[in-house]
């Protein structure tokens, strides 16, 4: 072991009241850290996993077309043709979407795209109407593409696949209808007026667990009757209160649309690479493309914002001890100048007894961080396993957390580059204190 | 460059100044001095004389403003504080009036800390040779208790061994019989002369007991910043 660090080490350990109450704030400022980022973290990640699973990490929907205006300028010896650009041209709707989905699949990183037809439509039920955001899926892309899968948690999956006219609905908005699995409800397009539905269809609302046939249109009317096959929720409100998922060709006949995709919903190896991809789609492909960073900004920069608070707040828990930790060296240099001067008398360099002291630091901060790091762990599972109801713009019965060791790795840096300040100055002090005027005072 | 092809530490007209402007003071005017093997050298004089000032700088904690200063043969005064340092380390031992151990260590680990510094030898090594310096002044037995329950004599011949640590050439005191009583204060001084005489290093211990400096082989009388009187004593051993 190194001399100074040997010295170091016996110096901390004798001053047990110094080093407990320099330990403790840096522990608790690492543990605050860490439990605070992992809960702020884990409802930013909690909200993402579900955009991603809901819609993937790039939306492609329409196609556009550049357009230039020709300028052509002239003078007495020559013309000269530029090109101005102007404002894209969009046409709704993906242009050949089979080919648009291959051509996209060839990008390395594309794990699956599902094409969707999406639009808003009149949902209703006995008991009322609502607007409902309605998408048409490819069942078996669609459950590549996204978690809807895993968000069932009502229904089956099969059930639906085997219903042309089956209805996935979102649990906020089937709970606002008072609808549940086997239950018919009757959707229109919104352009049309709702009519009555017809003497023939189906009744409006069977109990769950009959077996109703497949309803047809009423006559003469724009309803279109389904049959609920399964309930899901994302746990982000605002989709779990509008959406709804039929059969594409179920979706069209509904919405009345010319075309069979309306967006492309495209999941990806690794999400980052989101807006990259988004440009070279737009680029190539000629749709627009949208990434989830861009689509989400105003709530990722929100969660962010409000994770970015969350960490300076309890960093400067960590400062407080580095400042408590500067004035405990500070008294402990000042009580320490004998020694300093019979080891500087010893052949101690300057430069040893200034890393005397900054081990010193260093020792408090890497205990800190170890014992922290453990206090951050166990508050970061107790409080995962506190019961809460959240039903803001996420919906959680416990508290999100997530488990990143970035987490710990920041909160040990801040609480190394906080102790590592706090000590160096202490430290630089007693490296210059001239041994000759203690050895002096005392000896004369 | 030696000045002296025998001595283990020699200093030629050192000239030293302390404080600033109008309380500026020459405390070292052209002190010169010549420490041969197996000597014990005795610094005399009222305070304020220069005696610790002289002492710090043959002992390269503090810088002379003029002067020569060698030891074991190697000019030493324009040396950085690395250098300074380590042949502070290698070459001198220092014994205080105060003692000055490290209360949180044992009297062993006292004795190992320079020996740490020079890295020269393994853990067991220290111990063993730590263990050995406690025996010859008399503490073996009490080589694991901490320091700051020794008694004040005691203490004092931990110092000694410490100073011994790295078989230094030469022990440089400050008045170290000043804080003990009369039988310590024999014991002490016996110890260091012994050793320095049996080991030929050399002693230069600044004194204000006339009854010490009697029994140095030589006896250096300073006044006003200079060497103004130099005796030869008798000594029978």
């Amino acid at each position: 072991m190194k001399p100074v660090l040997y010295i170091a080490l016996r110096f901390t350990a004798a001053r047990k009241r110094a080093l407990i109450l320099s330990l403790s704030g840096v522990v608790l400022g690492v543990g605050f850290f860490i439990s605070t980022q992992a809960q702020t973290a884990g409802f930013e990640q909690f909200f993402t996993d579900t955009v991603l699973g809901t819609s993937g990490a790039i939306v492609v929907t329409d196609r556009f077309q550049e357009r230039y205006a020709p300028v052509v300028k002239a003078d007495a010896d020559s013309m000269v043709a530029v090109s101005g650009q102007q404002p894209r041209k969009y046409y709704t709707g993906i242009d050949n979407p089979n080919m648009v989905m291959r051509a996209m699949r060839d990008y390395s990183g594309v794990l699956a795209v599902a094409p969707l037809l999406e639009g808003s439509v009149t949902i209703r039920t006995d008991f009322k109407d609502e607007i409902l955001k309605l998408e048409g899926i490819d069942l078996d892309s669609q459950l590549r593409a996204t978690s809807l899968g895993h968000q069932l948690i009502d229904g089956s999956i099969d059930g639906f696949r085997q219903k042309p006219f089956g209805l996935l609905l979102g649990s906020l908005i089937a709970d606002k209808l008072q609808v549940h699995i086997g239950d018919i409800v009757y959707l229109a397009g919104t352009g049309g007026p709702l009519g009555t539905p017809g003497a023939g269809a189906a009744p409006s609302a069977t109990p769950t667990g009959g077996a109703p046939a497949i309803p047809t249109s009423a006559p003469g009317s724009d309803l279109h009757p389904f049959t609920v096959e399964g309930i899901f929720q994302t746990g982000i409100n605002a989709i779990d209160e509008t959406r709804g998922y039929v059969h594409r060709q179920s979706a069209q006949m509904v919405m009345q649309k010319p075309y069979l995709a309306s967006m492309l919903i495209v999941r990806l190896r690794d999400p980052e690479r989101a807006p990259a991809l988004a440009m070279q789609f737009e680029k190539h492909l000629h749709h627009r493309a949208r990434s989830w960073q861009e689509r989400e900004r105003g709530n990722l920069e929100m969660l962010h914002a409000i994770r970015l608070s969350a960490a300076i707040t309890v960093s400067l828990i960590i400062l407080l001890a580095g400042f408590g930790i500067f004035n405990i060296l500070t008294m402990t240099v000042l009580n320490k100048v004998r020694e300093i001067a019979i080891l500087r008398s010893m052949g101690y360099r300057r430069a040893d007894i200034q890393a005397i002291f900054v081990y010193q630091g260093l020792i408090i901060a890497t205990i800190g961080s170890v014992v922290g790091c453990a206090l951050g762990a166990a508050l970061t599972f107790a409080i995962s396993q506190v019961p809460v109801r959240i039903r803001g713009p996420v919906h959680a019965d416990t508290f999100l957390v997530t488990w990143s060791w970035h987490h710990y790795a920041a909160a040990a840096l801040i609480a190394f580059a906080s102790v590592l300040i706090a000590s160096y100055f202490p430290a630089r002090r007693a490296a210059s204190l001239p041994p000759v005027d203690t050895l002096r005072g005392s000896g004369q | 460059m030696s000045l002296s092809p025998t001595a283990l530490l020699e200093c030629r007209d050192l000239e030293r100044w302390l404080g600033a402007e109008e309380s500026r003071v020459h405390v070292l005017r052209g002190v010169s001095l010549a420490l041969e093997p197996g000597s014990v050298h005795a610094i005399v004089g009222p305070s304020g004389c220069g005696k610790s000032s002289l002492l710090y700088i043959l002992g390269l904690l503090d810088r002379p403003e003029a002067g020569q200063l060698v030891i074991g043969g190697q000019s030493a005064l324009a040396l950085e504080d690395r250098d300074a340092s380590h042949r502070r380390n290698e070459r001198l031992g220092f014994v205080f009036q105060f003692h000055f151990l490290l209360e949180d260590f044992t009297a062993e680990e006292n004795v190992m800390i320079p020996m740490r510094q020079l890295g020269r030898l393994s853990q067991r090594e220290m111990e063993e040779r730590a263990r050995h310096l406690l025996d010859g002044v008399g503490l073996r037995a009490k080589a694991g208790r901490p320091s700051r329950h020794l008694s004040g004599g005691e203490q004092q011949r931990v110092a000694i061994a410490r100073a011994l640590a790295n078989d230094p050439l030469v022990l440089l005191a400050d008045e170290p019989t000043g804080n003990l009583d009369s039988v310590n204060s024999e014991r002490v001084f016996k110890l260091l002369t012994e050793l320095v005489r049996a080991q030929d290093k050399a002693l230069l211990l600044v004194t204000h007991n006339p009854a010490i400096a009697e029994r140095c082989d030589w006896v250096h009388e300073m006044k006003d910043g200079r060497i103004v009187k130099t005796t030869r004593n008798t000594i029978e051993l």
